[in-house]
């Protein structure tokens, strides 16, 4: 499934608008800081394609809006610390689960399927934007989401590539 | 008729105007049968009897069902009136027992209060029909006329219970749940307005259980639809490798966007575009950009990458065709692997 062509012209217009108001302040950035300008504007852009429609977009215009200021700082601090704590329990209730139930079910294909399947949603959560405070069936749904932003986001980058190119 | 008056306003399968007409047909019938037999020789009554029989079970019904029919039976001089309408009063049935037969067995469908008398010699019939017939298979001693023409038949109940049992979430019901199943169900249906799941065979059927599935088919049907976007993952069955791919998929989606915004960032020191140029590039193929024509040293200015830059035009040729790293571990946004990645892409991409 491609990204429709609308999207993608919305994403473009979108991201030029946020980059020239960008370049205009800065022009002796280091690479890796322009480039992570050039990011940041095309995620928020895209984000606000979607105006906010689904929890990965706002998770993106939240990040993109505290790395500017400094004073979320703190706030974002104590989300870490809160996330480590909260990550820590879980382990540790999973471990007790699993010296309760592993004298039982040592060797069952099911319940190894399912440590996988449980392993590999996490690792899902933590690629996805936004993606840590979802159950299942939402998350699933964000991915579908999310796969077809990212899609757009690199079609409207390579045309921007080229064109650029093009001048050259 | 009282019968499709009592299912017309139920909202089943079969609309009432398609009832009317199907019924409006069956009329139809009847009347061609009836001039027919007419017109047939006298002392045919045998033979007519059974040629009305096999008309559609409401023209039979309802001869059944006419308040002349109580004196038809006791009547036993048929008038010879070609009139249509006066031979439905005048019409004699020789054989009471066989119509009687059947119209009990119609009259499961065809509402309880009608032919009490009748059902009482096969009362034990109508449970049986009840439970396996399920309007999906019909009587099978009937012909193949009655058996298209009984859904429509049938009863306002037995349509609600039909309905109602066909709105439910069917998961898998084996053939020996469901006949015990549909008359509870049945029974429910009627007395609470709450949705009946079948269960399936083995297992329990309360309220957790049956959101858990729920939960899990809305999950299951998700999961598919990712399955389609991403390439190459319709033929997998079994979450754990879907996940698998989708968390690849994302991720080489991601290093891609970091690679390009990084290029891009390398290409113009001033960043300020051209949009038209922009956008006559997009209307351009964009899929088929052809990546690996592109000359990219040429492009990157003094760069801290000047290791990796010569290793650029033989890591496209030799690394084109390998599959992308599924490096969950590194973090790095390392060139190599886009690239590989990016190359991917293309590839499947344009087969996609």
């Amino acid at each position: 499934m491609r990204p429709c062509d609308s999207l993608k012209r919305e994403f473009l217009k979108k991201w030029m608008m946020g980059l020239q108001s960008c370049s205009s302040s800065n022009k002796d950035m280091s690479i890796l800081e322009r480039k992570e300008a050039i990011k940041l504007s095309a995620d928020v852009a895209m984000a606000c394609a979607r105006n906010g429609a689904t929890c990965w977009s706002r998770a993106l215009i939240a990040a993109g809006a505290h790395s500017k200021h400094g004073a979320p700082r703190e706030y974002s601090n104590k989300r870490i610390r809160s996330k480590k704590i909260l990550k820590r329990s879980c382990r540790i209730r999973i471990r007790r689960r699993k010296r309760s139930k592993c004298s039982a079910q040592v060797g069952r294909a099911s319940s190894i399927s399912k440590g996988l399947v449980r392993q590999r949603t996490r690792i899902l959560k933590s690629l996805i934007p936004g993606g840590e405070s979802m159950d299942e069936a939402s998350l699933v749904e964000e991915t579908l989401d999310y796969i077809t932003y990212l899609r757009a986001q690199v079609d409207g980058m390579r045309s921007l590539v080229d064109a650029s190119e093009l001048d050259r | 008729m009282e019968l499709n008056a009592g299912t017309g306003g139920n909202g089943s399968h079969k609309t009432a105007s398609e009832r009317d007409e199907v019924a409006a047909l069956e009329s139809l019938q009847f009347t061609d049968e009836i001039r027919r037999l007419m017109s047939a020789p006298g002392g045919d009554n045998a033979s007519s009897f059974t040629a009305l029989l096999e008309l559609p079970a409401p023209q039979a019904v309802q001869l059944i069902h006419s308040p002349e029919s109580a004196k038809l039976i006791a009547a036993p001089a048929p008038a010879p009136a070609p009139n249509v309408d006066d031979f439905r009063g005048s019409f004699q049935f020789p054989f009471n027992c066989g119509l009687i037969d059947r119209a009990a067995r119609f009259s499961v469908f065809a509402g309880d209060g009608n032919i009490n008398g009748n059902n009482k010699s096969n009362s034990p019939e109508p449970t049986s029909y009840n439970s396996s017939a399920s309007l999906q298979k019909p009587v099978k001693s009937e012909p193949a006329e009655t058996e298209s023409s009984q859904p429509l038949v049938s009863d306002p109940t037995v349509e609600n219970r039909s309905i109602k049992r066909k709105d439910r979430e069917k998961v898998k019901g084996s053939s020996k749940k469901s006949k015990t199943s549909v008359k509870e169900s049945s029974d429910d249906a009627e007395k609470l307005p709450y949705v009946h799941v079948r269960a399936r065979r083995g297992q329990a059927t309360d309220s957790h259980s049956l959101a858990e599935r729920a939960r899990r088919e809305k999950i299951n049907a998700r999961m598919k639809l990712l399955q389609d976007l991403v390439p190459g993952c319709s033929k997998i069955s079994g979450t754990a490798i879907v996940l698998d791919e989708i968390i690849n998929h994302v991720q080489s989606l991601q290093r891609q966007v970091e690679f390009l915004s990084m290029r891009l960032a390398a290409v113009n020191p001033r960043i300020d575009f051209n949009l038209d140029s922009v956008f006559t590039a997009e209307s351009g193929s964009l899929m088929d950009s052809n990546f690996s024509g592109m000359v990219i040293p040429m492009m990157w200015p003094e760069v801290q990458l000047n290791g990796n830059r010569q290793q650029y035009p033989q890591q496209l040729h030799l690394d084109a065709f390998q599959q992308p790293v599924s490096g969950r571990e590194e973090v790095c946004n390392s060139y190599i692997t886009p690239e590989n990645s990016l190359l991917n892409y293309d590839s499947s991409g344009n087969s996609a």
